[in-house]
């Protein structure tokens, strides 16, 4: 996604690792301007260490987005993007490619965000079922009724329907195995 | 008697790297220690320590577990825009160790028991007779006492630590397997990590920290000083916590039991101290050490050590380290402010 939309605004995406273990390498040979790396890495130390330690390469600059810019910093920080301009390109493109992939990183970022919603909303649904199947049984009552016994619950305890079926499922099943 | 001033804050977030010496704020946390002083604090862990460098350095962590020189390279802008930082307190003081693969120390013979001067000598007549072998070791950050011990340890072996092998940086929770996967030859690392390689018979202890650099300063708390400056009686209670939660560890051995129990939860250091049946603080080779008044005080001259690799490095690009600085990052005044008085936590 960052490599797409990078290359709409005219860069060159030189090489992509989807492992760490040949960064050094990698950067020694593809030369590129730009290093972007997601800011959770662990890999970033090794990347970060490189300007310092990296004796062969005399001129490296290490900028983290543009450090004199604090609010692009903290936006790149924020929505998980790192970058590393290896040899001395002009701060302003930096911060041109970098803007590019914040926006990038964003909208992944909400994107993966509303997939977690989605997955928490399906497992909340499962949840339900389970404890009203298991209300069921245990109250020989049927499934309106097991529904309105979670909502009441909920209602008094000021929890989430969820949640009180989490505690539901915990109490029964330990029933059922103690039975 | 308390005679702290109400904090500016309630809630706060600490980022740490998973290290046996995280162990104080964890304490602070699971212990009650925080709240006993009225703050909520939430234990950020981090992934690199450049990541978690840039989070304290733009306000997206209150302050960090932090590599004893970490502080003062911030504050000269070492690796990084310019930062000014502060070590209220001191975490650790030792627990590096400086591993080597076993292939590597077998074909070397260094052995377990070696005085640090005996197994790098070892290497240094194996690298000798082998000049096409470059070792590939491992440190975690470039301005790190790992660093540094790694190339004390070098020298008194004889070799070059720019020349004879080759320094790769690697955050500490990656060490181990990338030893097992044959990505280095060796390390230098905190704890668990140099006992965790060991134990899993992945390397040999060539050295460790306490044998090089006695009783150095480890970890400390980091902030920056624009952070302590807005909330003074904030950080005043943060240390306050830290300490009280020292005092606990130091008051009962069972209490290293309970300690080793919560740094084992999962979002602390999880499975990496399964190896470790307690905590075993203080006693060699390793001796580690979290607690006591006097370990726990920040003092610029025990930070010597650090600060003359951090001026080489500086006199190379043609600036020096001032001593003002130094003297900023670890000055004890916050610390003594909080330690004379009485503890805030419920005995």
């Amino acid at each position: 996604m960052v490599e797409e939309a990078l290359t709409n605004e005219g860069h060159q995406v030189t090489c992509r690792l989807q492992s760490p273990a040949s960064l050094n390498e990698m950067v020694a040979r593809h030369q590129p301007d730009v290093v972007i790396i997601d800011m959770d890495s662990p890999d970033r130390d090794t990347l970060d260490s490189m300007a310092v330690l990296n004796r062969e390469n005399p001129r490296p600059v290490v900028f983290f987005a543009d450090q004199h810019d604090p609010d692009t910093m903290q936006a790149a920080l924020k929505s998980g993007v790192s970058a590393y301009v290896v040899d001395g390109l002009v701060p302003g493109r930096v911060k041109a490619i970098i803007e590019v992939a914040i926006a990038r990183f964003d909208s992944f970022q909400s994107m993966r965000q509303e997939l977690d919603k989605a997955r928490n909303q399906l497992a909340e649904r499962k949840r339900i079922e389970r404890a009203k199947g298991l209300l069921m049984k245990h109250q020989s009552c049927d499934e309106e009724q097991a529904y309105r016994m979670l909502r009441k619950i909920a209602m008094d305890r000021g929890q989430r329907i969820a949640d009180v079926a989490e505690s539901v499922i915990d109490i029964l099943e330990r029933l059922e195995i103690g039975s | 008697m308390t005679t702290l001033q109400d904090a500016e804050l309630g809630r706060l977030t600490l980022g740490f790297v998973p290290l046996l010496d995280a162990a104080l704020p964890i304490i602070a946390r699971e212990g009650g220690f925080f709240d006993a002083v009225g703050l909520e604090v939430m234990l950020s862990r981090e992934s690199a320590w450049s990541t978690l460098r840039d989070k304290v350095a733009a306000g997206l962590l209150d302050g960090a577990q932090m590599l004893a020189p970490l502080p003062l390279a911030m504050s000269l802008g070492l690796g990084r825009a310019p930062c000014d930082t502060l070590a209220p307190i001191t975490l650790s003081r030792n627990g590096n160790t400086i591993v080597l693969s076993r292939s590597l120390s077998e074909r070397a013979g260094v052995a377990l028991g070696d005085e640090p001067a005996d197994s790098a000598r070892a290497l240094g007549a194996y690298l000798a007779a082998h000049p096409e072998t470059r070792p590939r070791l491992g440190m975690v950050y470039p301005f790190s006492c790992q660093h540094y011990q790694l190339r004390r340890w070098l020298a008194l072996g004889g070799l070059d630590p720019d020349q004879d092998v080759e320094l790769s940086v690697l955050p500490p929770p990656r060490m181990v397997e990338a030893m097992q996967a044959g990505e280095i030859d060796g390390c230098c690392v905190g704890e668990p990590w140099g006992s965790l390689a060991v134990a899993r018979e992945l390397g040999t202890l060539a050295a460790t920290g306490v044998q090089l650099w006695p009783d150095h300063p480890e970890k400390v708390l980091g902030v920056t000083r624009s952070w302590a400056r807005r909330y003074p009686a904030t950080l005043q209670r943060l240390i306050a916590a830290l300490l009280d939660a020292s005092r606990w560890l130091a008051a009962d051995p069972e209490h290293l039991h309970q300690a080793r129990e919560w740094l084992s939860l999962p979002p602390y250091l999880d499975r990496s101290v399964d190896h470790l049946s307690l905590l075993s603080l203080g006693t060699p080779p390793i001796a580690q050490r979290l607690f006591g008044d006097d370990v726990l005080r920040p003092d610029p001259t025990a930070a010597g050590h650090f600060a003359e690799h951090i001026d080489q490095h500086m006199r190379r690009h043609g600036r020096r380290l001032d001593h003002a600085t130094l003297s900023e990052c670890y000055s004890p005044v916050h610390f003594d402010e909080v330690a004379h008085q009485p503890s805030a936590a419920p005995r």
